[in-house]
């Protein structure tokens, strides 16, 4: 190895000791909100930054994240204690620094029990890991239920709701009175944000290809080899992305995850 | 265009200002050179241009994706041969929309299609403005056309910045005007021009007409069709546009 690698190699390493371990879970209490759908692009807006990141995806067995990102996903059982041990017992070995778990629907608050009772938040209060949660709405009044559970295991960091458009035009803005009444109270230490509808005919051919958002709209297949991908479609794909990395700029939705 | 497929984007801010004849006219000079050319016909309310060719060419409905991927995603295709898109005037914002939103550009001419822009305007400071817009939006050859039926714009607007830029644009086209009763011969979407031109003379497609008649709008057809031809060539040895407030060299 020459001495220009060897330097290059070691300031990476030296980064990676310094850069605290981060989770991130992506979660909701309530199926088809699109959670793996903000999953797969929260990968994608990290690759763009060449951010490192391993991923999990509870959907055991089979997997739905795994599908679209194989190369930094694993698929377990977030509530079996031999899986949680290879999530958590490796946050501070891995050279990977930021981890993102997919927490199967239904499952957001078991999981964070589940954190909670192995000591993992603990370990968080105590300055060992950096913790965020994107938490996907759904667009009825149940959706803000929801919030006051999860909130406390936030400890008001790092907390990002996140109202996915997938198939609906208005979510509960339009009960000015409940918003106010759940927003109103928590506004300072909670960010928004909101996922545009991506064209239906788009995402459906994203998903008959099974590869990320980014592959598709560089017209690549799984095998990164030039693929037969619409151009209308990929200019869909790829306007859509490059809003959603716009709002997660904005919300400086990952910047914690790379703090010290 | 040297081993390189021509797209033509035939276009105009306002109804009847002549881009279905200037599409037509491409599309004839494509047939008559031995070619097969995709036709797309943007206006599915009217439909002029797939009157003219019925058997080939593609209407389609830019408010729906499948619209839009039956055009562009053919537009930007390897296939060979000329492609010629009626841009109707109630689709222009959405079409180059579109084409600026899925940077067709690059991927047109990663599969050697050329596309070039012939923009007719009008005599109002809108349409003016639009066409320079389009001009330096879009990095591809474009092209000032100058129907002679429309006639030339007023005094007043010879101080729009618009009508500055396009007027001193180098690459222009004329559509030149034909007698109104002839014109309204090959208006008929009976009379395809092409099949006019391979006609013998002595077997006329239009038997009705007079010789004089006939000899007329051949001699349009042939002055229409080196303006085409002047066109594609220019565009192969490409001109400077100079900027604005630039003085002509």
């Amino acid at each position: 190895m020459s001495n220009g690698k060897k330097q290059a190699r070691a300031t990476e390493q030296a980064a990676a000791r310094t850069t605290k371990p981060a989770v991130l879970l992506v979660g909701a209490d309530k199926g088809g909100v699109g959670k793996t759908t903000i999953t797969r692009t929260i990968l994608d807006y990290l690759a763009a930054k060449n951010v490192l990141v391993r991923a999990f995806d509870t959907e055991h067995p089979r997997g739905t994240l795994r599908r679209f990102h194989p190369n930094v996903t694993e698929v377990v059982d977030i509530m079996s204690a031999p899986d949680q041990m290879r999530i958590i017992d490796t946050l501070a070995t891995s050279e990977v620094k930021l981890t993102v778990i997919d927490v199967r629907a239904g499952l957001l608050a078991g999981t964070l029990n589940a954190l909670t009772d192995i000591g993992f938040f603990e370990a968080v209060d105590a300055g060992e890991f950096n913790f965020g949660l994107f938490h996907v709405l759904g667009p009825s009044i149940a959706s803000l239920a929801e919030i006051a559970d999860v909130f406390p295991y936030t400890r008001g960091r790092n907390y990002f709701l996140v109202k996915n458009f997938i198939n609906e035009t208005s979510y509960f803005d339009w009960h000015p009175e409940i918003y106010e009444n759940y927003f109103k109270k928590l506004k300072d230490q909670i960010e928004m944000m909101s996922i545009p509808k991506l064209n239906e005919l788009a995402y459906e051919q994203v998903e008959l290809a099974g590869v990320p958002f980014s592959s598709f709209i560089k017209n690549k297949n799984g095998q990164g080899q030039p693929a037969n991908n619409s151009l209308v479609l990929r200019g869909y794909v790829r306007t859509w992305l490059n809003q959603i990395s716009e709002e997660y700029d904005r919300a400086g939705a990952l910047d914690w995850a790379t703090a010290h | 265009m040297k081993g390189r497929n021509l797209a033509v984007i035939a276009a105009a801010l306002r109804p009847g200002s002549g881009t279905t004849l200037l599409a037509r006219l491409f599309a004839d000079y494509a047939i008559l050179s031995r070619e097969h050319p995709l036709i797309f016909d943007t206006d599915s309310l009217d439909r002029d241009l797939s009157r003219y060719f019925p058997h080939s060419a593609r209407l389609v409905d830019l408010d729906r994706v499948q619209g839009q991927m039956s055009l562009f995603d053919t537009l930007a295709s390897a296939a060979p041969g000329t492609r010629v898109v009626d841009v109707t005037y109630r689709r222009l914002k959405k079409f180059f929309d579109l084409m600026h939103d899925i940077d067709y550009l690059p991927e047109a001419r990663l599969r050697q299609v050329e596309p070039i822009i012939l923009y007719i305007v009008t005599r109002d400071f809108e349409s003016y403005e639009q066409g320079r817009n389009l001009r330096d939006r879009f990095d591809c050859p474009f092209v000032v056309v100058e129907n002679d039926l429309i006639g030339k714009p007023m005094q007043s607007l010879h101080h729009s910045s618009g009508f500055a830029a396009l007027s001193r644009h180098p690459l222009r086209m004329q559509l030149a005007s034909l007698d109104p009763p002839l014109a309204d011969v090959i208006a008929d979407p009976r009379v395809s021009l092409s099949e006019f031109m391979r006609q013998d003379p002595d077997t006329p497609v239009l038997a009705h007409l007079t010789r004089e008649h006939r000899s007329a709008i051949r001699a349009w057809i042939i002055k229409m069709f080196k303006e085409i031809h002047r066109i594609t060539r220019e565009v192969d040895a490409p001109a400077r546009v100079p900027a604005d407030g630039e003085p002509d060299q």
